[in-house]
């Protein structure tokens, strides 16, 4: 498109304009021949616009009509005549057929330059809404790996809270099975304490008295003899207090590594024994655990996270009773996997449910009762071992949980 | 946007007939030539298809002489009411000093007359004129026809706009010149102060339209 401003079709072109689109000289030819005579077209300021000469000395004129004014005349030196009149309109016809065409193809002009600047528009539009997508398409970007990244934040948040209260629900068990040794050790201490309180009486009676007699006598008064082998008794009770307690505390030394996040050859029947020894308190009150805990090779793992898994498996398997129920714990090999079974005899799970079981958040238990990962962080872990986790149940019946470790080296994360 | 001529004496006003396809624009035009005796007044000039329907526009030219020897002169078009000649109706729109908008009476036609009246004001503004100032008639057309809103329902919707309402059966010639009437004046109004007609010219808002119509031409520019 030119950046001349085209010329508007309705405007009004003069008599020189409208005739330059029509051969001057045939025309002139044609109408001396009509006339007899010399002709002229002039404008209505006499400029001759066609024919030439100046105007005849004698002339008859005719005007030439337009749409409403006269555009010019036509001049002949012949006197005036009904050719004369004749002539002038079929050149007046000639003039509209030449004024329509001009303005039908101005019009035509401004109509596609208005069709294109429309275009032109559509096309800017077009370009300017590209460049808001593609913005807000980088921009998206952006926000998702911002979003992703407070996402990732809360949910190990969530992750470390579901940690905190498993250990949370251990600690309690815990503490009631080492508050019960150190109750009983702080009562023999006590117990001892008088004993020797009265060991020493007895020996100061002793020194004191004059003769054997009487010291022997002094030693049966006091029941010298039950009161030393009570104390034995006392100390060896005590003892195996401490024993259990400091077998407690090993046991537990497995979870307070949790997080250690090197892989070691470990044996999982020692670390379900460990597991089964914190946990048994929490249990013993609903459940009877007993294990069936076949030979096994060692296995790559990261025994603070199975230890994880196995504590939740039975925490949930306890939860699971409605009435006092058993909770079977079976290893064995099986090919170049190994196998952990944790089976209930409790309520079971609704085959609805099923399928849902390990999705983050799912929960049946009341609020406050679980965030709902558990079992979903359970099998995160079991996956990130290259292994995997089943389950199979029945309502009323009892669940099991199936976990399988490959033998295989861990694959690196 | 009139076309003033100093030199020549000559001030042309245009004004468009718009509105949806076979509303009756051309009809409108061809009637007006019949019934219009200004004193001066041009053929028809017509650019149609081989099917009547209007491919450009109609044009029809009109004329007084105002008593100050000024011609003032009269461009009637009309625009094609196809949708796809949207180009051509924004090139016949530009500088139009006044605009009939014929609405096709018949209720089937609503949505027609309500998107090409948006179409109107729609394009008015891209080709630089202010809708608000622009003298318009709104002409309810085809009153002949059965089946057709009534004057109530008519008044209903669009009593509350700025226009005057028209109502015509152009194929019989009835409103037409009262339509066009009733532009002249809004026209008279919209340019007389750039113009001086009255002070200047002496040609008062009646002596206008009359002489436009050629009810009382001669008296008027006498």
């Amino acid at each position: 498109m030119s950046a001349e401003p085209l010329p508007h079709f309705d405007r009004e072109p003069e008599l020189r304009e409208l005739l330059a689109g029509l051969d001057g000289k045939r025309l002139l030819a044609s109408l001396r021949t009509l006339l007899g005579a010399h002709v002229r077209i002039a404008s209505t300021h006499d400029d001759t616009v066609l024919g030439g000469d100046a105007p005849p000395a004698q002339r008859a004129r005719q005007a030439l009509g337009g749409e409403l004014e006269t555009l010019g005349y036509l001049e002949t030196a012949a006197p005036a005549s009904p050719q004369l009149e004749a002539a002038a309109t079929l050149v007046e016809m000639l003039i509209k057929g030449v004024q329509r065409y001009h303005m039908a193809s101005d019009l035509h002009l401004e109509s596609v330059a208005a069709d294109y600047e429309k275009l032109q528009r559509n096309h800017a539009a077009l370009l300017e809404s590209e460049a808001r997508y593609k913005a807000l398409a980088e921009n998206l970007e952006q926000r998702v790996t911002e979003q992703i990244r407070t996402l990732d934040t809360a949910q190990r948040q969530l992750y470390q809270a579901e940690k905190l209260a498993s250990i949370g629900q251990l600690a309690a068990g815990v503490a009631h099975e080492i508050n019960n040794p150190i109750g009983f050790i702080i009562s023999n201490l006590n117990t001892a304490r008088t004993y020797v309180q009265k060991l020493g009486e007895t020996i100061s009676f002793i020194r004191n008295a004059q003769d054997i007699q009487r010291a022997a006598a002094v030693l049966i008064q006091q029941d010298t003899a039950f009161l030393l082998e009570d104390f034995t008794a006392l100390l060896g009770e005590s003892a195996e207090g401490a024993g259990r307690i400091m077998r407690i505390v090993a046991d537990l030394k497995g979870f307070s590594n949790i997080d250690r996040a090197e892989e070691e050859l470990a044996d999982i029947n020692q670390k379900i024994i460990q597991v089964c020894n914190v946990v048994r308190n929490t249990l013993q009150e609903r459940a009877a655990l007993n294990t069936d805990l076949r030979e096994l090779p060692l296995v790559r793992c990261y025994p603070g996270r199975l230890g994880q898994v196995l504590v939740n498996l039975l925490l949930n398997a306890c939860q699971a009773m409605k009435t006092y129920g058993h909770i079977h714990v079976k290893t064995e090999r099986l090919g170049d996997e190994i196998c952990i079974r944790v089976s209930d005899d409790g309520c079971g799970i609704p085959p609805e449910v099923l399928p849902r079981i390990f999705d983050p958040f799912f929960t049946t238990k009341d609020v406050g009762q679980g965030a709902g990962l558990g079992l979903s962080v359970s099998h995160d872990i079991i996956r990130a071992h290259g292994g995997r986790i089943e389950v199979q149940s029945e309502v009323d019946v009892g669940s099991t949980f199936s976990v399988y470790l490959p033998l295989l080296a861990l694959p690196k994360e | 946007m009139a076309d003033y001529d100093e030199q020549g004496g000559k001030l042309t006003l245009k004004l468009v007939y718009y509105g949806p396809a076979q509303s009756g624009k051309t009809t409108n035009l061809m009637r007006l030539h019949d019934l219009l005796r200004p004193e001066f007044k041009g053929d028809i000039m017509a650019l149609e298809t081989h099917n009547d329907r209007t491919l450009f526009f109609d044009l029809l030219p009109l004329g007084f002489r105002a008593p100050s020897g000024l011609l003032i002169k009269f461009k009637l078009f009309t625009v094609p009411g196809q949708i796809g000649h949207d180009g051509t109706r924004k090139a016949v729109l530009s500088r139009a000093d006044g605009v009939v908008f014929v609405a096709d009476s018949q209720r089937t036609q609503g949505v027609n007359n309500a998107e090409s009246f948006d179409n109107l004001s729609h394009n008015t503004q891209r080709v630089g004129i202010d809708f608000n100032k622009l003298p318009l008639v709104v002409q309810f057309n085809k009153r002949d026809l059965t089946n057709i809103l009534s004057e109530d329902e008519i008044r209903q919707r669009w009593g509350k706009s700025p226009w005057p309402l028209t109502y015509s059966s152009a194929l019989i010639g009835a409103g037409v010149r009262e339509t066009f009437s009733a532009l002249l004046s809004q026209v008279y109004r919209a340019i007389e102060g750039e113009y001086a007609l009255n002070s200047q010219h002496g040609v008062g808002e009646h002596a206008f339209v009359t002489a436009a119509l050629g009810e009382t031409a001669h008296e008027a520019c006498a």
